[in-house]
């Protein structure tokens, strides 16, 4: 019997048994279903981070009061630390050798006001001198924030491209007025489209200049500094430079401990890559036992179809069919039934990363990878569990098998 | 071509079984010659060896001593695989209970024997139309069995029994299942079949279905009680080795 002919027998027979089929596969569409949505969302949440998080440039580090914070005690410690000021920030841009750009930046959540219209949830971020280079802000119209803007702490902004659309419609907004509190800016200009991020609209946003927004809300304000080192090669010397310069400001000695947090990007997308290696080994921990558990169920099922086929079986010999035929005949069956399992497994899988891109902010990018491994896994499986079953069909004694009832 | 007209020659075929115990001689020493297009009743009662005598010629089964040469082929030295072999090309199987695969339709079934002997597809179909065809079942090739009658069914066996042309088409109580005017259509389907030039064994208790073979072999107690031959037919007359 040819393998295209046992493939074929085994499909109908699947058919002709259709429920027994579809419990049978649950196990494997399970494991498959898993790997291909987790590597989905993985993958997403990788192409929405590393651009996230490196898109601030390269040889970009930033020094802050708080750091990376991921529980509430260190939360707490932190809270302890003196603020970053702009003060620091003019420091380390006159003091640093290897730093081609320190660029204060803070934010905070506001409600603009043009009219009677109105962008609430808006980010409202307070940008130092030179962030053009610092980080992806292109723009469609108008211009970007300047020294002079910084120096003169004055009221201009340059806004996100959906702020525009709720407080000017079809209005050009350059050299109109928006509201934030009681303080009036002067729209200068706008930024490209940049899309939402994890949910979030990156176009409700409002530039304005540092110094303005302390003059505004004060100098208690969790300004972050970011720094550009002159090149790759500088940057770790350039981190080394800020943190003794800062530290001396603060009264430290060079070998204490600092009370500010110096992060890369690199760092944070290193402790986000850990993350994603802890839910991958979860991930296999799941498929794994979901895949032994539907090998075992598909083994099972199996030994009951040869019980149940004795007599097909004792047929078969008696016409010519060779042991190995009808191995073959039922290890195609089992292998059928577990590849059903994982294509029904890669439907599941598909349809549940595109609900959940749909209905949540979680970003979700099937891989074919992902695909092919967990179809490769469920039809293994099928493989395996389907050997013993399959043999134990071929040593019927073919006289004693057709004298059996069924 | 004397020698060549000899299909089957069993020579002090014994078969044992171990019950327990004890060794229970289902054959104690067979000898018998079945030349080709022979007619061949064996008949006996239940107990007397007659079913392991059809599984050892049917090579479902191998003997514990003696020696079965079928076609030239001597049988008892072979390995499983070349046995099923043998059962795919030169053994027309048709059994009591039809035997055929309630799932399958009725092409499929007479195909069944072709897929392991390994011809295409579409050979396939045109050998298995002809012998349906041959026992007058045109155009029933997409019925399941459980559409057919019982008469229909064995047809349906003895086509798939056909279709690989074998040397022996042995049946075993081919009519047990049926009444007795389907029986006789069974029948006639076999004498035409043995006058289009085919060897059939059918293995019976029944004395009116035997008295349409040419010869009549009686087993008793697992050996040969009477080997007689009806008629002055074409048959020449069967060769007895000892007494």
């Amino acid at each position: 019997m040819s393998l295209l002919e046992a493939l074929r027998l085994a499909a109908a027979t699947l058919w002709a048994n259709r429920l027994r089929t579809f419990l049978t596969i649950l196990g494997n569409v399970v494991a498959v279903s898993s790997v291909v949505a987790v590597v989905a969302v993985i993958n997403g949440l990788n192409s929405y981070v590393s651009e996230q998080i490196l898109s601030t440039g390269t040889h970009v580090f930033s020094i802050s009061k708080f750091g990376f914070v991921t529980d509430y005690d260190t939360w707490l410690k932190m809270m302890r630390r003196k603020d970053l000021t702009l003060d620091d920030a003019d420091a380390l841009s006159r003091q640093m050798q290897y730093a081609s750009a320190v660029v204060p930046v803070v934010s905070r959540s506001e409600t603009l006001r043009r009219g009677r219209d109105e962008a609430s949830g808006a980010s409202l971020v307070g940008l130092g001198d030179g962030y053009p280079d610092l980080r992806t802000l292109d723009l469609e119209t108008g211009r970007h924030l300047t020294r002079q803007d910084m120096l003169g702490r004055a009221q201009v902004a340059v806004i996100g491209v959906e702020v525009r659309d709720k407080l000017f419609g079809s209005i050009d907004p350059i050299g109109q007025d928006l509201r934030v509190g009681r303080d009036r800016f002067l729209v200068v200009g706008v930024l490209k489209k940049r899309g939402s991020v994890l949910g979030q609209s990156q176009d409700n946003i409002v530039l304005i200049p540092v110094t303005t927004y302390v003059k505004i809300y004060g100098k208690r304000n969790p300004i972050e500094l970011n720094i550009r080192s002159t090149g790759p090669e500088t940057l770790e010397a350039a981190q080394e430079e800020a943190s003794m310069i800062l530290k001396l400001r603060r009264g430290l000695k060079p070998w204490d401990e600092p009370d500010f947090s110096v992060e890369t990007s690199q760092m944070l997308y290193s402790f986000y890559q850990n993350i994603t290696k802890g839910v991958y080994g979860l991930t296999i921990g799941i498929v794994a036992v979901s895949l032994l558990v539907g090998g075992i169920v598909i083994m099972n099922i199996m030994f009951v179809s040869v019980t149940e086929r004795t007599r097909e079986i004792g047929i078969r010999r008696a016409l010519g069919a060779r042991r190995r035929d009808v191995v073959l005949q039922f290890l195609s069956e089992s292998v059928a039934l577990a590849a059903l399992g994982g294509i029904f497994g890669v439907i599941v899988g598909m349809a549940g990363a595109i609900v959940l891109r749909a209905t949540t902010p979680l970003p979700a990018s099937i891989q074919l990878w992902s695909v092919v491994v967990g179809l490769l896994l469920a039809s293994s499986v099928g493989l395996f569990f389907g050997i013993y079953p399959a043999f134990r069909a071929s040593q019927l004694v073919p006289v004693e098998a057709l004298r059996r009832e069924t | 071509m004397a020698s060549n007209q000899i299909l089957i020659e069993l020579k002090g075929i014994e078969r044992t079984y171990r019950v327990g115990e004890e060794e229970v001689h289902a054959l104690a020493g067979i000898d018998l010659r079945i030349q080709r297009n022979e007619f061949l009743a064996v008949m006996g009662p239940s107990g007397s060896g007659k079913s392991t005598l059809m599984n050892l010629i049917g090579c479902l089964d191998t003997p514990t001593r003696g020696s079965y040469l079928l076609n030239g082929i001597a049988v008892e030295g072979l390995d499983d695989d070349e046995l099923a072999r043998i059962r795919n090309l030169e053994i027309g199987f048709v059994f009591q209970t039809f035997n055929l695969l309630p799932r399958a339709d009725t092409l499929r079934n007479v195909e069944l024997p072709l897929v392991y002997a390994g011809l295409p597809r579409a050979e396939r179909k045109r050998r298995g139309l002809h012998a349906l065809d041959l026992v007058g079942l045109t155009g029933c090739g997409h019925r399941k069995p459980n559409e057919l009658s019982g008469g229909q069914r064995q047809r349906v066996a003895i086509a798939r029994a056909l279709v690989t042309n074998p040397s022996l088409i042995l049946a075993d109580e081919p009519t047990g299942n049926l009444d007795s005017k389907t029986g006789e259509e069974i029948l006639s389907v076999f004498e035409q079949i043995h006058e289009a030039g085919n060897t059939i064994l059918l293995v019976t208790h029944d004395e009116g279905i035997a008295r349409h073979a040419r010869r009549i072999v009686r087993i008793l107690d697992g050996v040969i009680a009477s080997d007689t031959l009806r008629g002055a037919g074409g048959t020449p007359p069967p060769v007895r080795l000892e007494g």
